[in-house]
């Protein structure tokens, strides 16, 4: 049953590559404004999903909709379109652009050249427009790539591993951000680093071996040491 | 007022680099002959996009003699069977440039580097061999087809005449160069080399990987036409040796030569080259091993390429002279 609330939902959803099979029968719904966490270990498929979700990967089986509309056989640049923004996890940026050349390709695909919302959210990103992505720092990369995501007013973001390898500072920092960002957006976060989960999540999926194992909702359920089980 | 000041200075600041390599091209035109200034202008064009197509897109083609002859032998078909205005000739060659970027390119772009080079190459021996058996009853076969007697003279530049062709191809290429340059500077530009350093990622900013890649190919191909457009009517002769596979490095030499992507390597490339076969024909007998030799050791010295080697030297110059004069204006365009 999809709500009208919902702006992801998938069923059933399976997932193989090549005759290796890595999803198996995933459910999961993201209602508006709502922060979404999948957790688990190295291998469970949580960027898996969320790849299979930006349309990366084809399901063997299964429905992936948003707001009723299928995402299953659309390509990946219809469902960014769609305004379903994936932020992967190697903090790859266009080496070779500098930051404005950036942004510009995230306003000229959206139509939106509002980069003060960008700036607000990452002061930093403001003085180092001259500069070549490929010389910025892991922190200011990821402040990039989800800022360049929120060109366009995405309603959805589906952001792998944020945090890893960055300092504290900036992990406090996208904690905060993340916090408003689901103002306007929801957000599906795959993320290891549990105080983070704890303090944004509204709804917590863990995986193991390509399964939902367990779906915590509501901020008392959501605890560290409950997560922690399945890691 | 300042407005127009300021939209002034910005169109200068905008023009000078590439008004200064045209100004330079202009003057070598004093000390050199004709025949070779206007190959290389004609040879720059050949291999700008080629150029654009591997340091902008990631593409290396294999194939560029296949378009190099669809414009010449578009160009020549007119002008030997149909019409006698040169400029009625080019302007077939570029359009047929562009119709068979368009069939062959929504095929081509779909494929990996390596593939994409190689049935390029694949449409260079069909060219070729359409052109030498196939349609040997249209073309002439090896003969070729001549036709210099057959042109017209026009107005303003008569382009039966060298010195005007000169003018008329070396407009036609500040005019290209500017439209490159244009490219370089715009989001399109920046999309282009996106999807040369991480094609996912473009896709997860909502922008087709084909559709960036089409257009590139269909720009790219259309000016190598216009450079065969250029060849025919300066030669006033066609022949399938235009197309022949074994001159499809030639392009590739020189754009990796000049310096891949950048914007002056393939005038650069075009006048090392061109210059290294004119002077060492002259001096060596098998100068095709000599300029082999030549090119190996020119590489290793500078993978970048002449221009992508020279250009961040002279910009660390410029920039020097921008710190310590107040007034100096930017360094020049790249």
């Amino acid at each position: 049953m999809t709500t009208s609330e919902e702006v992801l939902t998938v069923r059933a959803l399976n997932v193989c590559y090549g005759e290796s099979k890595v999803l198996f029968d995933v459910d999961l719904s993201v209602r508006k404004n709502e922060v979404v966490a999948c957790v688990g270990r190295n291998g469970a498929g949580k960027t898996t999903l969320l790849r299979s979700i930006a349309g990366f990967l084809k399901p063997l089986a299964g429905s992936i909709t948003s707001e009723h509309s299928k995402l299953v056989g659309r390509k990946s640049y219809d469902i960014a379109k769609m305004g379903i923004k994936y932020i992967p996890q190697d903090k790859k940026v266009f080496s070779d652009l500098t930051v404005r050349e950036n942004l510009e390709l995230g306003s000229y695909a959206t139509g939106d050249y509002n980069w003060a919302r960008v700036t607000d959210y990452f002061p930093k990103l403001g003085v180092l427009m001259d500069r070549r992505a490929g010389n910025l720092s892991g922190g200011e990369r990821q402040m990039l790539m989800i800022g360049r995501a929120l060109l366009g007013s995405p309603k959805l973001l589906l952001i792998d591993e944020p945090t890893e390898g960055l300092a504290p500072s900036i992990v406090s920092h996208l904690r905060k951000v993340f916090g408003e960002l689901s103002r306007n957006a929801a957000l599906v976060i795959v993320e290891q680093n549990l105080p983070l989960v704890c303090a944004i999540s509204d709804k917590v999926y863990a995986m193991k071996e390509g399964r939902i194992v367990a779906e915590l909702a509501g901020r008392d359920s959501i605890k560290a040491d409950v997560c922690e089980r399945y890691l | 007022m300042n407005a127009t000041f300021e939209g002034i200075v910005k169109a200068f600041r905008w023009w000078r680099g590439l008004l200064l390599a045209f100004a330079l091209l202009a003057v070598s035109r004093i000390f050199l002959p004709l025949p070779f200034v206007i190959e290389v202008v004609i040879f720059s064009i050949y291999t700008m996009g080629c150029s654009f197509l591997l340091g902008r897109v990631g593409f290396i083609s294999s194939g560029q003699p296949a378009y190099l002859a669809v414009g010449a032998y578009a160009t020549a078909f007119y002008l030997f069977y149909f019409g006698t205005n040169p400029y009625v000739g080019i302007l077939l060659g570029v359009l047929a440039g562009l119709a068979v970027s368009f069939v062959v390119g929504p095929l081509f772009v779909r494929l990996r580097s390596d593939y994409f080079a190689l049935v390029n190459l694949a449409l260079a021996v069909i060219v070729f061999y359409l052109m030498q058996k196939v349609l040997a009853d249209i073309t002439h076969g090896d003969n070729g087809l001549w036709f210099l007697t057959n042109l017209a003279s026009t107005p303003v530049l008569d382009l039966t005449r060298p010195k005007d062709f000169f003018i008329f191809a070396f407009l036609a290429a500040l005019a290209v160069w500017a439209f490159y340059k244009y490219l370089d500077d715009s989001v399109y530009g920046a999309c282009c080399l996106a999807t040369k350093i991480n094609e996912d990622k473009v896709t997860f900013l909502g922008y087709s990987n084909f559709s960036i890649r089409l257009l590139a190919f269909v720009i790219a191909n259309t000016t190598t036409a216009l450079a065969g457009a250029l060849y025919a009517v300066y030669l006033g002769f066609v022949s399938p040796e235009m197309s022949s596979p074994s001159r499809a490095a030639d392009p590739v030499i020189v754009t990796i030569l000049g310096g891949a992507g950048t914007l002056y390597g393939p005038i650069v490339g075009a006048f090392a080259y061109t210059g290294m076969k004119d002077v060492i024909s002259k001096l060596v007998g098998n100068w095709e091993l000599f300029i082999g030799f030549l090119l190996v050791l020119i590489m290793l010295a500078g993978e970048k390429g002449i221009w992508g080697t020279l250009q961040p030297r002279l910009e660390k110059l410029l920039v020097r002279r921008h710190a310590t004069t107040p007034t100096a204006d930017r360094p020049a365009d790249t």
